[in-house]
């Protein structure tokens, strides 16, 4: 999966700012690709994997000796659907929506992303995983605008957040993880609020707020305060106001954290559908499954560092993304020495 | 288990000065500030060794009835951070007897529980008149300390338990202005009192009934067993060990019910459509400023500061009064006041957003916009607030003609403290209390910072109105013909510097909103 030549050209094409032109022949605007990727992907990993597997596997265990850690390999796929036996089977755009180079943030002696380079097309659906205190929050912070990185670039729609802030948040929508809402409003409100800053009209703003209320199913909450609502209906409050103006690129961090399961699967079939139509998605989460279960592509992130990326099945080899992911991480420790729990004490 | 606990305690203060240094200047500041308080009352009650029964009964007694107040009142009202709250301790399935002395002994590591047992000890000295009251005292000592923390215990935990959700939380912050405000009559009635005449009876009369409640029998036990009278003496000491007595028979009920009942879950109301988001203009600083409104009415931190606007000027007028300034030029103070708190009302107002800030970084809202969105609320309530001020203070100070003047003087006072403070909160935020807490309650991070800026904004506040004002003190004490002047440099220099603030406040923010964020994300 780790095509060296795709990496090399990955650079040069991010370094010519953004929207680069890809190897790939054919790029389409987002809303053409109506495949879904997972069945376009499944042939590849078998065909391109044979040689390069072993290589990225012993070199990903011991993160600090990777001097670029993930070589976004999933960027340049080639126009992969062409090997699979699908009827209505298109070339995916290959139009870089987000490119990170070498995000780095230090707090204080603890480096909490050490050089990240990640990109992402059009059209993904890219789940981000990693152990509590990986660095999957500072990272998505960064790339928000809602911390300054200490070295690195984010380019987000061709446009460097850090350089135009301004424009490039105008293409994003953000969810952030542990940060306060303005509770003292009204769902209703909070929506209204998120709407206007983001430059709609009112009328926009109250019927896309009537469209995400059934959409995510809190309706009988619009009117009553965001302080009041439980954990789970305050993260879907949020995510309806990071989708409001419908951006090109949703930023979700932990969007699915105490989210009940009937909710859940309504805002992943939202997700995909934004997905086909074009978005893209970055999810953030320690859940495997569920992220192998909703996401095309995959970065695994321990210690501040890619430590492997690409499309699902590039990343699993076969395994399920929770056994890949333990592979890489080795992180697991045997139960040994912990007898006494099984000798009850009464 | 009480070691335990104790060592809990210990170390938890430890591991909260390691979090930041401030922390540990907050300490030392806060036991020179208790030892201060201990060594004056101290060297009083040792003097009152030597005065008569009389005057050191009175003076123990209503001293004492307060201090024990204190530990019941600021617990509810000002909500303490408790670290040793009983249902941290539910899982470990503790014997309740135990877990509740434990905890009601751990209360006894701490500034104030030091400072009580100073007193308790020297008010011994004070009734070192005779067997009886030594020994009804030294008896008391104990029993003081013991009423003070469990006065505490219980409160705190009724604070923390009973007033939990969140409506009863902005309840007891609306019940504090209200105290504060019945208060004032008190204390106005107390200072217009001639002390030097009627001082003595006053004391006694108020001694004479604390004395029989629970807060100061302790307190008076001694003294009457001095005076010689022992049944009375008695008396009141038995009233002080039944009430330590019941109330140790609460905490431990307290203790026992947290352990097992859940925390009690808000009652949600509804609330119909937008409210003030329905007027409709549209626009980044358009919203922001109905959403101004909106804390105002909901968020009682918002409604701390805006009752105490109107109250200010009448509680400095009470000093002034007493010193004998003449009522009517008075009328001169209540404009400037208020529009200079209302003017400084927003320096800090982005600390008050918290975390949730993070909503105009991620949206990309432009500092300008958040600026004069912030900027409008103060100015639409302020504005129609210092006319009619005006309107009553001018003919109360007798001149109907200098209208424009205090006019001028009020909203040159206020856009300029709107000009600084968007500047200031944007440049200088300091740790607010957090959504959801007591308006009272202090910030979590103890630091200089606060109290410096605050101030700073006071007087630049002053500084950059100072034409205006000078040119009112020309009208008004040197009966120059500058009233019209004075409005006019009011409202021009004013907005002039209005106009600067938001526009500098603005770039400031768009170039440090993630530094903003940063900072509200570590308080």
């Amino acid at each position: 999966m780790k095509r060296t030549s795709g990496a090399a050209s990955v650079k040069s094409s991010t370094t010519s700012g953004g929207t680069p032109a890809r190897k790939t022949p054919v790029r389409r605007p987002p809303a053409s690709r109506p495949t879904s990727d997972k069945a376009a992907e499944a042939p590849e990993s078998t065909a391109t994997d044979s040689k390069p597997i072993q290589k990225p596997r012993t070199v990903t265990r011991k993160p600090a000796e990777r001097p670029k850690p993930a070589e976004k390999p999933r960027s340049v796929e080639k126009p992969r659907s062409v090997e699979k036996s699908g009827p209505v089977e298109k070339p995916k755009s290959t139009e870089v929506v987000l490119s990170i180079e070498g995000l780095v943030k230090r707090f204080g002696d603890t480096v909490a992303v050490a050089g990240i380079d990640l990109s992402v097309t059009a059209g993904s659906f890219y789940g981000l995983v990693g152990p509590n205190g990986a660095g999957k929050t500072t990272t998505l912070s960064m790339v928000t605008g809602l911390l300054r990185p200490d070295a690195g670039k984010v380019i987000v729609h061709g446009v460097d957040v850090w350089g135009e802030p301004v424009v490039a948040k105008r293409s994003m929508g953000v969810l952030p993880d542990r940060l306060r809402l303005f509770d003292r409003l009204t769902g209703a409100q909070l929506l209204y609020y998120a709407g206007t800053l983001r430059g709609l009209d009112a009328d926009t703003v109250r019927d896309r707020t009537v469209d995400l209320a059934s959409a995510f199913g809190f309706e009988d909450a619009l009117n009553r305060l965001v302080t009041d609502y439980s954990a789970g209906m305050s993260k879907k409050i949020a995510l309806a106001a990071a989708m409001i103006h419908s951006p090109r690129l949703l930023v979700l961090d932990e969007p699915f954290e105490s989210v009940d399961p009937v909710s859940a699967a309504n805002i992943t079939e939202l997700l995909r559908k934004y997905v086909e139509a074009g978005g893209t998605v970055i999810v953030s989460s320690h859940s495997m499954d569920l992220i192998q279960r909703i996401c095309d592509h995959v970065a695994v992130v321990v210690h501040g560092a890619i430590l492997d990326s690409g499309t699902m099945n590039e990343v699993c080899k076969g395994n399920t993304l929770e056994e890949r992911f333990v592979e890489l991480a080795g992180g697991r420790t045997s139960a040994e020495g912990m007898e006494w729990l099984n000798s009850f004490s009464d | 288990m009480v070691e335990q606990l104790l060592r809990l305690k210990l170390r938890l203060m430890g591991n909260a000065f390691k979090r930041s240094p401030w922390q540990l200047v907050g300490l030392i500041l806060a036991v020179v500030y208790g030892l201060g308080i201990a060594i004056v009352v101290i060297s009083s009650l040792l003097g009152l060794r030597f005065v008569g029964v009389p005057v050191a009964a009175s003076a123990v007694t209503v001293f004492g009835g307060l201090l024990v107040l204190g530990f019941i009142v600021v617990p509810i009202v000002f909500g303490v951070d408790d670290t040793m709250d009983p249902r941290k301790f539910s899982l470990f399935g503790l014997p309740t007897s135990e877990l509740a002395t434990a905890l009601a002994i751990t209360a006894l590591v701490g500034v104030p529980s030091l400072v009580v047992a100073l007193i308790a000890l020297a008010q011994i000295v004070t009734w070192s008149r005779g067997p009886l009251p030594v020994l009804l005292a030294i008896l008391g000592a104990p029993v003081i300390l013991a009423t003070c923390i469990l006065c505490s215990r219980v409160c705190t935990s009724i604070a923390a338990f009973l007033l939990s959700s969140r409506r009863s939380r902005d309840l007891t912050g609306m019940l504090g202005i209200v105290l504060l405000i019945l208060v004032l009559p008190v204390f106005v009635l107390l200072l217009n009192a001639n002390w030097q005449r009627d001082g003595l009876s006053i004391l006694g009369g108020i001694a004479a009934v604390v004395g029989w409640t629970p807060l100061g029998a302790v307190w008076a036990a001694p003294s009457d067993a001095a005076a010689g009278l022992i049944g009375q003496a008695l008396l009141k000491e038995l009233i002080a060990l039944v009430f330590v007595g019941l109330l140790w028979v609460v905490w431990r009920y307290l203790v026992q019910m947290m352990l097992v009942t859940q925390e009690r879950a808000a009652t949600a109301r509804n609330y119909r459509g937008l409210g003030f988001f329905r007027l409709g203009v549209t626009g980044p600083s358009a919203v922001i400023a109905d959403r101004g409104f909106t804390y105002w009415v909901r968020d009682s931190r918002y409604h701390v500061s805006l009752l105490a606007i109107p109250v200010i000027p009448f509680i400095l007028m009470i000093p002034l009064l007493v010193i004998g300034v003449p009522p009517h030029v008075l009328a001169l103070l209540p404009v400037p006041v208020m529009a200079l708190f209302l003017g400084w009302s927003i320096h800090n107002d982005l600390a008050y957003d918290s975390t949730a800030i993070w909503l105009h970084v991620a949206s990309g809202t432009r500092g300008f916009a958040d600026r004069f969105g912030r900027v409008i609320p103060p100015l639409v309530v302020g504005v129609p607030l210092l006319v009619i001020a005006s309107l009553i203070c001018a003919p109360l100070y007798g001149k109907e003609s200098y209208l424009p003047v205090f006019v001028g003087v009020g909203f040159g006072i206020l856009l300029t403290g709107l000009g600084l403070s968007s500047v200031m909160s944007a440049r200088f935020p300091y740790p607010a209390v957090r959504p959801g807490d007591s308006p009272f309650a202090a910030p979590q991070a103890v630091g200089s910072a606060s109290a410096v800026i605050q101030g700073f904004s006071f007087v630049v506040t002053f500084i950059l109105a100072s034409p205006t004002i000078y040119l009112a003190y020309l009208t008004v004490f040197k009966s120059a013909p500058l009233g019209g002047l004075t409005l006019a440099s009011g409202v021009v220099l004013g907005g002039l510097l209005l106009w600067t603030g938001v526009t500098w406040g603005g770039h400031i923010f768009d170039r440090r909103s993630p530094e903003i964020l940063a900072f509200s994300v570590r308080n």
